[in-house]
């Protein structure tokens, strides 16, 4: 018999897993109006979805090059900031005040990876610092009423108030998404520069005696999120209509949380961007399942971790069993 | 077949703070020959090819390729040249398929995508010309180490390399694996392709070389051709002693077996094959050496003895009591451990000698009130830097930055503050000064005067003759020789462990 990919195998893990939390769901909420499983319901759960899953894409890459990146949701922040500056003080076009939002996500995304691949610093610190020194930045700039109080700033432009929105129940954030997914899938299975990320994840030795410049390929990774976490901040913006210092706090765990569960190793060099997909709908569906069912929501984040460290034992163990059983298969298969 | 000179490197000198590793070497490489190189552990010929490859540069001598001199500064020069370095499993990257990996950073495009059609195709066409058993889809996780080499001499050969470093290339390969590789190595030679191949193991030298370079004390000790070389002549030459084994190589070795058995080891074997069935007695006051090539399992029994890895099944057996291998148990019970690798396993470089000693010994050590007494812990650190003469003398001394001879008497203090009743020392001096190889030998000798049962592994074959007083020899995971109460010789002890039958015994 065809000994099955280690790959698929892992993905029909992960689409099981959905599946069987759906259906528990299903079982313990209902179906029907105001329950969990409805298409309203189900539609709202890929919405919340939709943002870990696009900074979930740039998150992915990094992971895959055995990096991280905790400083995401600081940075959403600081976009976020940026743009309601741009709105409050100024009467750039609604276009303008955008491509502002996501000028500094490119930067944010720039500064973290020449820190981490350029001057060696680990992923760990160094992002950890820079979620600091971001969330730190998005309070500076801040707009503050006269008595120099923080206050939320609402936008709500029309234009942006439509973005927020999308065609019926069709939001704009979840077309974002399945573009940016859909890109990201692309760009790792089908260019050189997939297969690099892949390679340095791997082993940067093996990587560099390639030719592969490993440096660059991991500040790409790093720009790359940058660039969808600032597309995050402005849906996230558009759908509160507002922006506030506290946009993104505790959010850094999310995409990352999505990657593992669905199937990339935080040890590098596996996993895509589908998997990330299906691990942000595994946890959009925790929560609200969880909220349906009205379990007090500090529990959400004990299921939520302890997810998180079950997979990847799992993982870690079989991947272990698996390699170990290729190899021998493999040795076999190699002499006949 | 073979033709013009390749590649020739002409009075090579090479040396490392001062001291000489390789002394006007000269090496060369005729197209499509298979050139073996040959030497014993130290001997230079790692250096050599680091030198041809560009990772260390030499210090003095040139180094032409087709007749032309060339400048050798990386890697990336000597790819370019046409030479590829099959590294184990090194440089293979798992998540990617074999085509992938092929090309790796040269990927053919269209446009901006890969055009994986025309790769797989080339990739196809290379498996084809050399009738290798790989398919370009496959994902390497799903394959063997022997394959995933193949994929890295097949990527070697998608650069037209003209010559091809195998350095060890079978020390991990299963015996069917080998003889694909071998076959594979013919084929390649039948391209005209070149191969340098460096092995410890003599029968594949024989059966694949067209020449042979043998190193022996970063000098040329010889260069045969395919007619001369003949092993007892290659393991004369590579020890250097002629043929009347002259003071230093041959030794009686004077066993007693009347002494009281204090460890008996009974059919151990290993959960992945790397050894198996092993059974020895070591007995009171006895240092028994454990010989034969890297990679022949004893680091794999020492440490299963000990109990750093289980081993599927056997027993262990101390002064009568049988044990349930673990190193905090083996530890209680009186055995000692010198680890091989000293640096990573043997001692923590950060700490001083104090907390270096102290650390295997918290159970023996005083404690004052709530807390470890640090005046026993210092007590501690005086005797054993007495007893065997640490240098620096200062206990508060980070014991990462003594030299190594003086870092080895830091691991071996902290066991003579136990009660022994074994020590098994894995490569004691490897990396060590003559002046402080003698000291530790004197600390083993010591040990066995008073009783203590002693295992040494080491691939020095002086030292296995000048420390052991019994001897026994394994070979890809099996004990093949003993050597008891016999006159016996480095040769005796190589050709057991190459494989190699001794007829004018």
């Amino acid at each position: 018999m065809k000994r099955m990919n280690q790959t698929t195998m892992r993905r029909l893990i992960s689409i099981g897993m959905l599946v069987i939390l759906v259906v528990l769901f299903t079982i313990l909420a209902g179906a029907g109006k105001g329950k969990f499983f409805n298409f309203d319901n189900l539609i709202e759960v890929v919405r919340d979805a939709s943002i870990p899953a696009i900074i979930g894409v740039g998150v992915t890459f990094i992971i895959i090059t055995a990096g991280i990146d905790l400083s995401t949701g600081s940075m959403m922040a600081l976009v976020g900031m940026t743009m309601a500056n741009i709105y409050a003080y100024t009467l750039l076009p609604f276009s303008v005040m955008i491509l502002a939002g996501i000028l500094v996500g490119l930067l944010c995304g720039f500064c973290n990876g020449v820190i981490v691949a350029k001057f060696n610093v680990p992923e760990f610190i160094g992002t950890l610092a820079t979620m600091s020194i971001f969330r730190a930045m998005t309070y500076i700039i801040a707009i503050r009423d006269a008595n120099g109080v923080i206050k939320s700033q609402p936008m709500n432009h029309s234009g942006y108030t439509w973005l927020g929105g999308g065609f019926g129940k069709f939001y704009f954030v979840i077309i974002a998404m399945i573009i940016i997914v859909a890109a990201g899938q692309i760009i790792l299975k089908y260019t050189r520069y997939g297969t690099n990320l892949y390679s340095v994840g791997a082993s940067k030795k093996a990587a560099t005696l390639s030719g592969i410049d490993v440096a660059k390929t991991r500040l790409i990774a790093y720009v790359i999120t940058g660039f969808t976490v600032a597309v995050g901040a402005v849906f996230t913006t558009a759908r509160l209509q507002s922006a506030t210092t506290a946009i993104g706090m505790d959010f850094e765990f999310n995409p990352i949380a999505a990657a593992v569960v669905g199937g990339v190793a935080l040890s590098g060099g596996s996993g895509d961007v589908i998997g990330t997909l299906i691990g942000a709908l595994f946890m959009a569906t925790l929560e609200n399942g969880v909220r349906k069912l009205s379990i007090n929501t500090a529990y959400q984040y004990v299921i939520k971790g302890a997810i998180i460290i079950a997979v990847v034992i799992f993982d870690a163990t079989y991947k272990a069993r698996m390699d170990r059983k290729a190899r021998e298969e493999g040795a076999k298969e190699g002499l006949e | 077949m073979a033709g013009n000179t390749l590649i020739e490197a002409k009075g090579i000198y090479k040396s490392f703070s001062g001291v000489p590793v390789l002394q006007d070497v000269h090496f060369e490489v005729k197209a499509g020959e298979v050139h073996a190189l040959m030497g014993e552990n130290g001997a230079g010929k790692s250096t050599l090819i680091k030198i041809i490859t560009g990772v260390y540069t030499k210090d003095d001598g040139q180094i032409f390729w087709e007749g032309k001199p060339v400048e050798i500064n990386s890697y990336q020069d000597c790819q370019k040249l046409g030479v590829a370095c099959i590294y184990q499993e090194l440089s293979v990257i798992p998540p990617l398929t074999v085509a992938q990996n092929v090309y790796l950073g040269r990927e053919p495009r269209k446009g901006v995508f890969i055009d994986y059609a025309k790769m797989n195709q080339m990739t196809q066409e290379l498996i084809d010309k050399y009738q290798f058993p790989l398919k370009p889809t496959t994902v390497v996780d799903n394959l063997g180490i022997g394959q995933r080499q193949l994929i890295e001499i097949l990527k070697g050969l998608s650069q037209d390399s003209k010559l091809l470093i195998m350095d060890e290339p079978t020390a991990s390969l299963s015996g069917k694996e080998a003889e694909m590789l071998f076959k594979i190595i013919q084929k390649l030679r039948s391209e005209g392709v070149s191969i340098i191949y460096i092995s410890h193991r003599l029968e594949e030298v024989y059966m694949l070389s067209d020449r042979l370079t043998i190193l022996r004390d970063g000098k040329n000790a010889a260069i045969l051709e395919k007619q001369d070389i003949i092993p007892a002549k290659v393991i004369e030459t590579m020890i250097g002693k002629v043929v009347d084994e002259s003071a230093g190589s041959r030794k009686m070795l004077h066993s007693d077996d009347s002494a009281e058995v204090r460890l008996d080891v009974k059919n151990l074997t290993d959960k992945t094959d790397r050894y198996r069935n092993i059974s020895f007695q070591v007995h009171r006051g006895e240092i028994l050496g454990l010989g034969g090539l890297i990679g022949a399992g004893r680091t794999e029994v020492v440490r299963a003895i000990y109990g750093v890895d289980k081993a599927a099944s056997g027993e262990v057996w101390l002064d009568g009591k049988k044990l349930d291998p673990s190193p905090k148990a083996s530890i209680l019970e009186g055995i000692g451990f010198v680890p091989e690798d000293r640096r990573n396993q043997g001692f923590i470089p950060l700490l001083s000698t104090i907390k270096n000693v102290a650390l295997t010994n918290y159970d023996i050590v005083k404690i004052s009130g709530t807390s470890i007494s640090d005046a026993d812990e210092l007590a501690m650190a005086k005797r054993a830097i007495q007893a065997i003469d640490i240098r620096p003398a200062d206990p508060n001394k980070q014991v990462g930055v003594m030299s190594g001879g003086n870092q080895q008497k830091v691991v071996l203090g902290k066991w003579l503050m136990r009660d022994l009743k074994l020590l098994i020392v894995d490569e004691p001096t490897a990396g060590i000064d003559v002046g402080a190889k003698d000291e530790i030998y004197q600390i083993l000798e010591n040990l066995a005067k008073q009783g203590v049962a002693v295992i040494v592994v080491t691939s020095d074959l002086q030292e296995l003759l000048r420390v052991s007083h019994r001897i026994i020899v394994m070979r890809k995971g099996d004990i093949v020789k003993e050597f008891k109460n016999v006159e016996v010789t480095q040769s005796k002890v190589l050709s057991a462990g190459q494989g190699v039958e001794e007829e004018a015994e």
